[in-house]
């Protein structure tokens, strides 16, 4: 089954592509950060540097790594959940429930280690990047060398296998049983999340204002609560549908797939609730950060912006990350629906109607998805702001959530829309053949 | 642009003449590798009749069925639909076009599995704008069959209801001619004769036309006449056919039929 997961790999790279990008930005993204362990880890460093690099590391670094782990299995999800009829053909000539499972998870298994070994080249020079960006600032002595070693490895492989592997195999588990009953591991699950989410939250009322790792904790439980939320989207999706006044052919029938899609869309989703809460709550909580450093008057000014653009920096390298993904699972899900969208097409739609389709769906996903992502966001910005300062929500929060706000629905609504209009250029009945 | 020779509109009554082509030519690929699927076909069909297009395999008859519908456009040659003539343009003028004039049945019946079976049947009025009536939904739906199923989901039917139900689509906007390219391709003997029978019905009790791409002879036999294509080439014609006529003729055109089936 392995020979047959590789061989099917190489007829059609192209259907990976959207996994192996998760994979390949996941791992560079854990292994740039993790090396930072590898660095500080070597003889010789002074203590400053030391705590620089570690506290960086472990806190950017920690989330960052939980945020790859569920950004990777949300893709893969989606990837196994559009190849249902595949996997059906599969067992119709006689593969078994084992064998259909051990060629999903070993073609994931394979995507993320091709992944994670294309991720080292730019892994090493975004250690390097960092590390050189903490020299400049200060932060670092100029005499600690980069390094890369088996902190950086281990994790980035780790994060990526785990993540491939796990979701794959719970994918599978899905599509290959006939009859699923559904959402219950989902619910427990989604749950759970939201438990350790708002624990996490709550628990950074137990730092105090100056520690260094504050920022930890409400990152980790934005994440979890923004994994939960997704989750259980579905749900909300579906009670806000029957409340929507949507007018028109095309309003008619986004209501219509909608509905019947909410599973599916619940990886878009998670996209979508993760990106606007870790954007919203991670740049929030670094301009509180940096004032409330400016504040104490401790460094000098220049030093504090220096700091505080180079923070701001590691943040947004996580937000564009994210908003990476979001593009990634948004453009894997339009291209699957061709055929759907030509059995709209032979039943009367003209090309703008699907495109008017399309686009009504995405503005209500955009909505759901911003509306929990700035939950999940305030669940984490809040208590790092009271625990900080004296207030509660900083003053530029609005600005930033506007600004996080206008990206995710640019995005969201560009990607679906510039994909489905590529998709749109096949003759509707090559576009219902293709599935068939 | 759409061209309307005699001035008259679609609401004035149906043509006389349902579907006619003139030296239509249809070429697959390109230099060595180019295949002519249409070689100059000239033909007319009238209206309220039930033609079945059978040819072998690569003969074709499914690219002069998406030629004739206005799914395909061909090369050079004048496709008139309901005596208006379908000129090359962009896909939305087309799918205007073909919306009041023309229904499809597939093979693979093409039915949205978001969309409940009533919805699948009113979709082209809604997507065409015009007022959907439930009542209209559950008449058709009853017709050939399946009024007591208006909710269900097409994932849930048998294939010959879904079959059933892409005809009930396929009529509900009253269109002067209904395109089947093998609808009964995937069905077993008894969904085909009952799918047969449903388009039948829409030519003889609704004088509708129907024009059906099929490579099975007994499906044929339920047709006014027969056309036969080889090459790209009109190769013959058989009036009344009988599946066992359909077959003789088939087998003398060259196609792996034994003869005197």
């Amino acid at each position: 089954m392995l020979v047959l997961a590789l061989r099917s790999i190489r007829t059609r790279p192209g259907r990976f592509l959207a996994t192996l990008l998760s994979a390949f930005l996941g791992a560079a993204l854990v292994m740039a950060f993790n090396s930072l362990h590898d660095t500080a880890g070597q003889p010789g460093v002074d203590d400053v540097s030391t705590e620089t690099l570690t506290t960086t590391a472990s806190v950017v670094g920690g989330y960052g790594t939980l945020l790859v782990f569920f950004a990777v299995a949300s893709t893969l999800t989606v990837n196994v959940r559009q190849r249902s009829a595949e996997l059906e053909l599969l067992r119709c000539s006689g593969a078994t429930p084992g064998q259909i499972k051990r060629m999903v998870v070993g073609e994931a298994v394979v995507v993320a280690l091709v992944g994670t070994v294309l991720a080292l080249g730019p892994a090493v020079l975004g250690g390097r990047a960092l590390l050189g960006a903490f020299r400049d600032s200060g932060q670092v002595a100029r005499s600690v060398a980069p390094a890369f070693g088996p902190v950086a490895l281990l994790s980035g492989i780790g994060v990526t296998l785990l993540a491939s592997a796990g979701a794959a195999f719970l994918a599978v588990r899905r599509a290959t049983r006939r009859d699923v009953r559904r959402g219950r591991g989902r619910t427990v699950l989604a749950y759970g999340a939201l438990v350790a989410g708002a624990l996490s939250a709550a628990s950074t009322y137990a730092f105090s204002a100056t520690d260094s790792a504050l920022m930890a904790a409400p990152a980790y439980g934005a994440i979890l609560l923004s994994v939960g939320c997704a989750l259980l989207a579905p749900r909300l999706l579906g009670r806000l549908l029957g409340a929507l006044p949507l007018g028109g052919a095309s309003g008619w029938l986004a209501v219509r797939n909608l509905r019947r899609r909410v599973d599916e869309l619940s990886g878009i989703l998670m996209s979508l609730v993760l990106f606007t809460a870790i954007s919203a709550a991670t740049v929030t909580m670094q301009s509180v950060e940096s004032d409330a450093v400016a504040a104490s008057g401790l460094r000098k000014s220049v030093e504090a912006k220096n700091l505080e653009t180079l923070n701001l920096t590691v943040v947004g390298v996580i937000a564009v990350f994210v908003c990476v993904m979001l593009v990634n699972s948004l453009y894997a899900a339009t291209t699957y629906r061709g055929s759907e969208f030509g059995r709209q097409r032979l039943a009367g739609a003209t090309p703008g109607q699907v495109l008017g389709t399309v686009g009504v769906e995405s503005a209500v996903l955009t909505v759901v998805g911003v509306l929990l992502g700035t939950v999940a966001a305030l669940a984490g910005i809040v208590p790092f702001t009271m625990v900080r300062t004296d207030g509660t929500l900083p003053g530029q929060a609005l600005g930033i959530w506007l600004a996080v706000c206008a990206v995710a629905a640019a995005v969201t609504l560009g990607t679906s829309l510039g994909t489905a209009r590529r998709v749109l250029r096949t003759p509707a009945i090559g576009a219902v053949a293709a599935a068939v | 642009m759409l061209r309307t020779p005699s001035r008259r509109t679609h609401d004035a009554g149906p043509a006389a003449e349902a579907l006619r082509l003139v030296k239509v030519t249809k070429t697959h690929g390109s230099g060595d590798g180019a295949v002519t699927a249409l070689d100059g076909i000239t033909l007319s069909l009238a209206r309220g009749t039930f033609t079945a297009v059978m040819g072998p395999s690569g003969s074709g008859k499914s690219t002069l069925l998406q030629c004739a519908a206005g799914l395909d456009r061909p090369d050079s040659g004048i496709v008139l639909v309901d005596g208006t003539e379908l000129t090359g343009s962009g896909e939305a003028e087309l799918t205007r076009f073909r919306r009041n004039r023309v229904g499809f049945v597939f093979q693979q019946y093409n039915l949205l599995d978001t969309l409940t079976v009533a919805q699948n049947t009113v979709l082209p009025l809604r997507l065409a704008g015009r007022r959907v009536d439930r009542n209209r939904a559950r008449e058709v739906l009853t017709a050939v069959g399946l009024g007591d199923r208006l909710g269900q989901l097409p994932g849930r039917l048998s294939g010959g209801q879904r079959q059933r139900v892409a005809i009930a689509r396929a009529l509900v906007t009253e269109p002067r001619v209904i395109f089947a390219d093998e609808p009964t391709g995937a069905l077993d003997t008894r969904s085909a004769r009952e799918v047969l029978r449903l388009l039948q019905g829409a030519v003889r009790v609704h004088g509708r036309t129907v024009v059906m791409v099929t490579h099975d002879p007994v499906a044929a036999s339920y047709a006014d006449t027969v056309l036969f294509l080889a090459d790209g080439r009109l190769a013959g014609r058989l009036p009344a056919p009988t599946a066992d006529a359909v077959a003789e003729r088939l087998a003398h055109l060259g196609d792996d039929v034994p003869a005197g089936v």
